[in-house]
């Protein structure tokens, strides 16, 4: 045989070499732990070796048009090398003695496992429970550890024999390993799975109980489930089948059951906040167990187990917490029940009600209080913003923090915000009053003032001003009183900064678009433009030597973009500032022929000093109106003069002249009696907004005509209101009135013989 | 034992009681050797060969130290590398050798369970082949015809779609 002189078996001899290799089997699976030696592994491998050995080589190659096949085959022989190679007759019948061969070894090696198996099962029986899984466990690593030895030693059966049957579709034929796990599966796991999954099932209880366990034990359960998956369509594939029938199924029902009755019991003997802190608790346990000794693909079944046992099953009383949890402001427990509700579906939709109700309740009682403790008719702007930003603060912290954020959430509140910024307790009269104070409030920030912010401070009241502007509806309204408030600001020259102005400004843009802030943005163009035009006319002045002792300078503003109201009154200018005033319109009409100025005197004011009150060295100086100056004036010739006389000689209007005298006589410069103006204006201002919008509606009524033709009297007022509803919010009555204002004009007309339907007159 | 920069070495014995101390990854080119120093371990222990004699080893050891770089073959790229009958010029020259020797490599690449050696021995062979009569090839490899007349023209018939004409 060899020249190392070993016992091996001579190779035609089935009987001794099996005996050989079962004696080398047996010792590898019994007694592995004593150690193997290098040569003992060898001469096992040889063995089996010597018994199939085969070459069995196929070259199929496309030469010259021919196909050759070459196949050989030899059977081990000391004299091999110098003997000719058998013949492809002999080689047939060696492959078959081969194959008969193979098939021996296999069979053999199959009952041997048998008997191995049963003995293992045999033993299994006196143990119970912990001891069960341990004896199993230690069985399955020796077993599997020693398997792998085998499959190895058998390495040439696997390369040949067993190739070549898997080759040609044999489905019970498998390599050395895979046969050793069948055979497992088969004889030993089949017998005693029941009893092992009642005790990795009783040992996991008693972990969830809380005490500590050998989950090493279970994870290996775990290891031998899952290989013993074999597919039986391919024996190389794997599948989960085994794990996920007999570990899987049976370890999730006995979770629901448990957590069933847990969870009951708790929910009856505890307060619902303290519930969901068990709750999560579990839950993350039961994540943490997947980890620890599960397979992955447990998890979602697990834990969708649970979250239904747990949660789902107990979302009403959850539900029914809410409201109480959001009076007590628990921050802490309301993110624990969104942490909760969002695992399952629909989960969290009744809390997104609930907290938009309670949001706009909140708005609501907020305004309510600020308006029963202040005059509702001179309520204060800061004192109504800020109440609206603290309700929103509050609940946007909320959703934040408590609900990540959640979009479901930031909606509900936008919701919420949007109804309690329009309609309130203070705009009860009128939707409009919450612009009006947003926009009031803005003045007060960027007028001169003793108590302006800080330039930091102010751009994040700004920005806070922007969130409230970003619910209000009637844009159109803020759009309104913060023009005419800023052309104020501009022409009184009490604008507190440039840069503030701006960045409002760009933030409005940002919020509303171009065409929104572009008459604003035209009225910083024009003050810059006068300030150069004033600086031209200075020069030309010095230039034509036609020096004044007047200092006069004039802002020159484009009527579309200044809601300045023309003067109801006429005016003569003194006579001290007239030859200026004569100088500019001429150099102006110069520069921009075709232009047409238009005074505003009412806007306009002057300084005068006196003369006659020596006080102090300089004496004093009065800031006052033009039509003061007028009238001042003239008392450099007269010391008094009648009401007529002076009603003449400015030309001004009775009421205008009172207005004006009156504060010269409170001043006690003169003597007479006032009115209070800042309502009136107001009330000019809703005014002018009410006309906007009927020319808005109008116009949106004709567009949508002019592309439709004929519509129903319902579609159109819809359709009205959708196309302006990013300014204000149309009311029915008044998109009426503009239709039959529009019939009248003949733009529209009713459609004969059809109710309610109109049609485009082109 | 050291976790060595140089790599550990193995000692294999021929069937001749002839030692070879061997790299690890060397031996490893054999599939048997490969397994069986995982599954034991390192010792000290000399492995024996009882199935190759030193001539051949020494053979087979300096393919495995020139290839010892090389990937292992893996079952998906049996069939492609079975197609072809290119030799790469090293392994040409290394088996040209006497034929006897030839079927000592094939053999021993066999039980050792070195595919891509194996692969190419029987590709020399099967070159060996190509383009021969059956009369020649019986010649070149000293095969007596063991066939009738009757079986021979039979067989002749069968394979006749083959022929190149």
């Amino acid at each position: 045989m060899s020249a190392s002189g070993t016992a091996l078996p001579l190779p035609n001899d089935l009987e001794a070499t099996w005996s050989f290799l079962e004696s080398g089997i047996d010792q590898i699976m019994n007694r592995l732990e004593q150690g193997l030696s290098y040569k003992r592994y060898m001469d096992l491998y040889t063995g089996a070796f010597v018994f199939l050995e085969v070459i069995h080589y196929q070259v199929v190659c496309n030469f010259e048009g021919g196909i050759y096949n070459y196949c050989t085959s030899s059977r081990m022989n000391p004299g091999f090398a110098s003997e000719p190679l058998a013949g492809p007759g002999s080689n047939i019948n060696n492959n078959r003695g081969a194959n008969l061969m193979g098939s021996d070894l296999y069979a053999r090696l199959i009952s041997y496992l048998e008997r191995h198996l049963t003995q293992i099962r045999a033993e299994s029986e006196q143990y119970m429970d912990e001891n069960l899984l341990r004896y199993y466990t230690k069985q399955w690593e020796k077993y599997t550890t020693a398997s792998s030895y085998v499959h190895h030693v058998f390495r040439y059966l696997n390369r040949h024999w067993v190739k070549r049957e898997i080759d040609e579709g044999r489905k019970t034929v498998y390599d050395v390993y895979t046969l050793t796990l069948v055979s497992w599966r088969d004889n030993m796991f089949s017998a005693v799975q029941h009893n092992v999954m009642d005790a990795v099932k009783m040992l996991i209880q008693r972990q969830r109980n809380g005490e500590t366990v050998e989950t090493g034990l279970i994870k290996l359960v775990v290891e031998s489930f899952v290989s013993l998956g074999l597919d039986d369509a391919d024996s190389t594939k794997s599948t989960l089948d085994v794990y996920r029938d007999h570990f899987e199924k049976p370890f999730v029902e006995a979770t629901q059951n448990y957590y069933k009755t847990e969870s009951e019991k708790f929910v009856s003997e505890n307060s619902v906040t303290e519930y969901m802190k068990k709750a999560e608790a579990r839950l993350l346990e039961e994540e943490g167990r997947v980890q620890a000794y599960l397979h992955p693909t447990t998890f979602k079944n697990l834990i969708t187990t649970c979250e239904t046992v747990l949660v789902k099953d107990h979302t009403d009383i959850m539900w029914d917490e809410f409201q109480n949890l959001l009076n007590m402001d628990k921050l802490d427990d309301l993110h624990r029940m969104y942490l909760l509700l969002s695992r399952i579906p629909d989960g969290l939709d009744p809390l997104r009600e609930g907290f938009e109700k309670h949001v706009r309740k909140a708005g609501h009682s907020s305004i309510e209080k600020i308006a029963a403790e202040g005059a509702d008719a001179n309520m204060e702007p800061k004192t109504y913003v800020d109440a609206l930003l603290e309700v929103h603060k509050k609940y946007n912290d909320m959703v934040q923090n408590a609900f990540r954020g959640e979009a479901g959430f930031v909606a509900s509140l936008d919701k919420a915000c949007r109804e309690f910024v329009n309609r309130n307790e203070v705009c009860k009269s009128s939707t409009s009053k919450s612009p009006e104070l947003l926009a009031r409030f803005c003045d007060s920030l960027l007028r001169k003032s003793a108590k302006n912010p800080e330039e930091g401070d102010l751009e994040d009241v700004l920005n806070s001003i922007m969130t409230v502007f970003k619910y209000v509806e009637d844009k159109d309204v803020f759009q309104k009183f913060y023009s005419k408030m800023l052309a104020k600001r501009l022409v009184n020259g009490t604008s507190a900064s440039e840069d503030a102005e701006s960045s409002m400004i760009s933030k409005l843009k940002e919020a509303c678009g171009f065409e929104y802030t572009s008459k604003l943005q035209r009225m910083f163009t024009d003050m810059g433009l006068s300030k150069d035009l004033n600086d031209q006319f200075r020069d030309k002045m010095d230039k034509d030597n036609e020096m004044s002792h007047v200092d006069f300078s004039v802002l020159v503003l484009g009527t579309a973009s200044w809601p300045l109201q023309p003067s109801t009154t006429n005016f003569n200018i003194p006579e001290e500032v007239e030859k200026t005033f004569q100088r500019f319109k001429m150099f102006y009409q110069n520069k921009h022929s075709g232009r047409k100025l238009n005074w505003l005197f009412h806007l306009s004011k002057g300084e005068l000093k006196t003369n006659y009150i020596k006080a102090s060295k300089t004496g004093y100086t009065f800031q006052v109106s033009t039509y003061q100056m007028g009238l001042l004036l003239q008392y450099n010739k007269e010391t008094s003069y009648t009401f007529e006389y002076l009603k003449q000689s400015t030309d001004l209007t009775p009421d205008v002249l009172i207005g004006q005298l009156g504060t010269l006589v409170k001043a006690k410069v003169l003597l007479m009696e006032v009115k209070s103006e800042q309502k009136v204006e107001v009330e000019e201002t809703h005014k002018t907004v009410e006309e906007d919008r009927k020319l808005l509606m109008q116009a949106a009524i004709v567009r949508i005509m002019k592309t439709r033709k004929t519509l129903k009297h319902v579609t159109l007022v819809q359709e009205v209101i959708s196309q302006l509803s990013n300014r204000f919010k149309p009311k029915v009555p008044d998109i009426k009135k503009c239709i039959d204002v529009l019939l009248e004009k003949e733009y529209i007309e009713r459609v004969d013989g059809q109710k309610d339907m109109f049609s485009y007159v082109a | 034992m050291s976790t060595s920069e140089a790599p550990k070495k193995v000692t294999l014995r021929s069937c001749d009681e002839h030692e070879f101390k061997v790299d690890i990854p060397v031996a490893s080119r054999s599939i048997l050797l490969k397994n069986m120093i995982e599954d034991v371990g390192e010792t000290d222990q000399s492995i024996p060969l009882p199935n190759v004699n030193e001539k051949v080893l020494k053979k087979v050891l300096e393919w495995c130290e020139h290839h010892v770089k090389d990937a292992q073959p893996t079952n998906d790229d049996d069939d492609s590398r079975r197609r072809n009958t290119d030799i790469e010029d090293w392994d040409q020259k290394f088996l040209n050798v006497e034929q006897d020797m030839l079927f000592e490599i094939i053999l021993a690449a066999n039980y050792l369970d070195i595919k891509p050696l194996l692969d190419i021995g029987c590709k020399t062979v099967a070159n060996m082949i190509k383009g021969k009569s059956p009369e020649e090839i019986r010649q070149t490899f000293n095969i007596i015809n063991d066939f009738t007349p009757e079986e021979e023209e039979q067989i002749r018939k069968e394979n006749e779609w083959a022929e190149d004409r």
